[in-house]
């Protein structure tokens, strides 16, 4: 609920200073959107909506769907049923501009130089040839890649190409970010450095939404997310509320010395035990302060929290151990 | 617009920049001018000195190789380099086995040729036999070359035979030259080569291998925007549709940019060789339209097929039928510009990928050209170029994130008529 209004807050705030997106609180609406190729339901009757300036995961194992609802955005396909706005409009076309995309499948000009791919991107999004030079040195300044703007796109390693590609994105530093799979094949170095622009970007008031399989990636950086299997949405809202959801009655514990005793207290339904951790589900009715009294005294506690699901158990326990 | 153009600035610098423009642009006109060096000099024989050839001359008549010998020498004056020289062998007593023992010869390639001569051959009814065993292209042609000299000297013991003198004859027989002015030229000057039949040839050849250059240009483009998947990026950009307009239109530039460059070459070549009036403006100006269009269709049909494979591989077999169609005007252009007002001829004008270069053909070889076809033809291709780029867009548009396996030409039907 708090991030959800701190959500709102941020949409207005961002509103204000910018002038740009006044009047729209969601960026993204998905309505109702059905996609077939051929016998495959790629996507079945997902709505969803983006807020402003949220930072919006999309989740899910590969083949949920997650491409074909970007590309589905992007108008680069369109659905068989169902709408989709963006920023306020039906169309796409007019709001090309203010769209940053990163598809997951990844390609530059091989041949090209580095610069003149970037800048020659920057032009087709609208930009003077002037604009598009200095924000292709600010860019790559800012991935790092400077001294390598000479050279061709070819000489570059797959993840200086990945980080060129994300400034290709930026490159006309439009409202939204949509990007598919930005993660995959950055090592971890790089990966933190795109993720810290991600942040940054976001400070600044643009909606970023991305796709990812690694929901630890999400659980970090999102405030909403989005968890679809098999072109179905499983869930969708802010993380911590859609955590907090699936909250179940267990605590994570630490003891010092004997813990066998735990097994046999009354509030205890099971114990399980990870190393010196243990996983204690409690019975229905039962309180977790309960528990707290009941081994004050007996042993001296390290650590004692509630357990908070990850994406990924929420995901498991959603879909069933087999289709996970 | 503006993102039309950007998308032909970058088609056309990345294409001009390429080698293999860059080589076509000096090649092909070195090669179109090593063509014309050899036609010019091409009279009828097989170019190069070849090794001296023994023929052997078994003469029935006795009557014939006395002035063989001579004709002979007199041929062998002329051309050092193919030397023939004539081996006669006395008269046998049973010729028919001679005859048989001298074939064997030949066919074991240890006499270049034979010839026997009837023993009647000065009257009507009787002739000659030449008998070779052909190892290359220069054996055919000694054929020719034999079957002149015996006639020769044939011709020549009949008038020795009837009292009159070879010399006699040889002057009375004697040609006078027949100077071919052509007042198409600025300065009247003789040519030694048929300018006029070759204009269209010229003009055809550099549309051929224009349409040929642009379209490779669209399709390996195409292609490599596939299959490096920068299309997506792009896409994020641009539609579809501008995207494939913007490389149509930087192709087409950098075509005409190839064809402006070869054209000024000639124009300077044909001017220092007295020839630059062959084409008048107006005709420029024809096929400069021509050109265009051209240009046009081809590369958005490129566009298309490009869209609809992964590899240059794929695309030959798609691309086969058009690639058939465009080579017609190419093999048929001498019957078209020897009638380039023919059924065969109107008929091609009005095909429009080939249109463009039937034209070009026609309009070199007849500059007086009915108004009416070039308005037709014109007015037929402007309406074309919207329906095959509309339809082509439509086949890219669906084309172009399909990876697999290509499409076969019903599947690219079936493109055109989605929504």
């Amino acid at each position: 609920m708090i991030s959800c209004i701190l959500a709102r807050l941020r949409e207005l705030r961002t509103g204000g200073a910018s002038g740009k997106v006044v009047g729209a609180m969601d960026a993204i609406v998905i309505d109702n959107v059905q996609k077939r190729f051929g016998t495959v339901e790629a996507v079945r009757g997902l709505s969803a909506r983006v807020p402003a300036g949220s930072i919006y995961g999309f989740l899910g194992p590969n083949g949920a769907g997650k491409t074909t609802t970007i590309r589905m955005i992007m108008n680069i396909i369109s659905p068989d049923e169902g709408q989709i706005e963006i920023l306020g409009r039906s169309s796409l076309l007019r709001r090309g501009n203010r769209i940053g995309y990163m598809p997951e499948e990844r390609g530059l000009y091989r041949k090209m130089k580095v610069r003149s791919m970037l800048a020659y991107i920057g032009a087709i999004k609208g930009m003077t040839g002037r604009e598009a030079r200095a924000a292709t040195d600010r860019w790559l300044g800012e991935i790092g890649l400077s001294a390598w703007a000479g050279r061709k796109v070819e000489d570059l390693s797959r993840g200086m190409q990945q980080k060129v590609q994300f400034a290709a994105t930026v490159i006309n530093d439009p409202d939204v970010l949509i990007l598919d799979e930005p993660f995959s094949g950055l090592d971890p170095v790089n990966l933190d450095h795109v993720k810290g622009i991600m942040l940054r970007l976001h400070q600044s008031g643009k909606t970023i939404i991305f796709s990812t399989h690694m929901m630890e990636h999400a659980e970090r950086l999102c405030d909403q997310i989005l968890l679809i299997h098999r072109g179905e949405k499983l869930i969708d809202g802010p993380t911590q509320e859609v955590r907090a959801s699936h909250q179940t009655d267990a605590v994570s514990l630490e003891l010092e010395s004997d813990d066998r005793f735990v097994d046999a207290l009354p509030m205890v339904a099971e114990v399980i035990r990870n190393g010196r951790r243990m996983d204690v589900l409690l019975r229905d009715g039962s309180d977790s302060q309960e528990l707290l009294a009941a081994l004050v005294g007996r042993v001296r506690v390290r650590a004692f929290e509630q357990k908070i699901p990850s994406l990924h158990e929420i995901f498991v326990h959603m879909v069933g151990g087999a289709d996970a | 617009m503006r993102k039309i153009l950007k998308v032909a600035q970058r088609e056309y610098i990345e294409t001009v920049k390429t080698k293999t423009f860059l080589l076509s642009v000096f090649l092909t006109p070195l090669l179109v001018g090593i063509m014309l060096l050899f036609v010019g000099r091409f009279d009828g024989g097989v170019g190069g000195p070849q090794p001296p050839r023994t023929i052997t001359v078994l003469d029935l008549s006795e009557q014939v190789a006395e002035p063989l010998t001579a004709v002979a020498a007199e041929y062998n004056a002329s051309r050092p380099d193919r030397q023939i020289r004539f081996d006669v062998l006395e008269p046998p007593e049973n010729p028919d086995v001679r005859i048989e023992d001298l074939k064997q010869q030949v066919r074991r390639g240890e006499i270049d040729a034979l010839v026997v001569i009837d023993h009647d051959v000065l009257d009507d009814g009787d002739g000659a036999r030449y008998y070779s065993f052909a190892r290359t292209v220069a054996d055919l042609e000694m054929y020719e070359k034999v079957y002149r000299l015996i006639n020769e000297a044939v011709v020549t013991r009949r008038f020795e035979a009837q009292g009159v003198s070879p010399e006699i004859v040889s002057r009375l027989q004697r040609s006078i030259p027949v100077e071919q002015i052509d007042l198409s030229s600025k300065v009247e000057a003789q040519r030694d080569m048929p300018v006029m039949i070759l204009v269209p040839f010229i003009f055809v050849f550099l549309m051929f291998t224009g349409v040929f250059g642009v379209g490779q240009g669209m399709l390996t483009s195409v292609i490599e925007e596939k299959s490096s998947r920068v299309m997506e990026l792009l896409l994020s950009a641009v539609t579809p549709f501008q995207l494939m307009s913007g490389k149509i239109l930087g192709l087409v530039g950098a075509g005409m940019t190839l064809m402006a460059i070869w054209g000024a070459g000639a124009y300077l070549v044909g001017a220092a060789m007295v020839v630059s009036d062959v084409v008048s403006a107006a005709m420029m100006l024809y096929f400069l339209v021509y050109f265009v269009l051209g240009f046009l269709v081809v590369s958005s049909l490129m566009a298309a097929v490009g869209a609809a494979c992964n590899t240059l591989k794929e695309a030959q077999g798609l691309m086969a039928p058009l690639t058939v169609g465009l080579v017609v005007p190419m093999a048929a252009w001498f019957y078209i510009a020897q009638h380039p007002n023919g059924t065969f001829a109107i008929a091609l004008s009005f095909i429009p990928p080939i249109t463009p270069m039937v034209m070009v053909i026609r309009l070199a070889a007849d500059p007086e050209l009915a108004a009416g076809q070039i308005a037709a033809t014109i007015g037929l291709l402007v309406v074309s170029v919207p329906a095959v780029m509309w339809a082509s867009a439509k086949i890219f548009r669906t084309g172009i994130l399909m990876y697999g396996k290509p499409a076969s030409i019903r599947e690219l039907a079936r493109w055109i008529r989605y929504r």
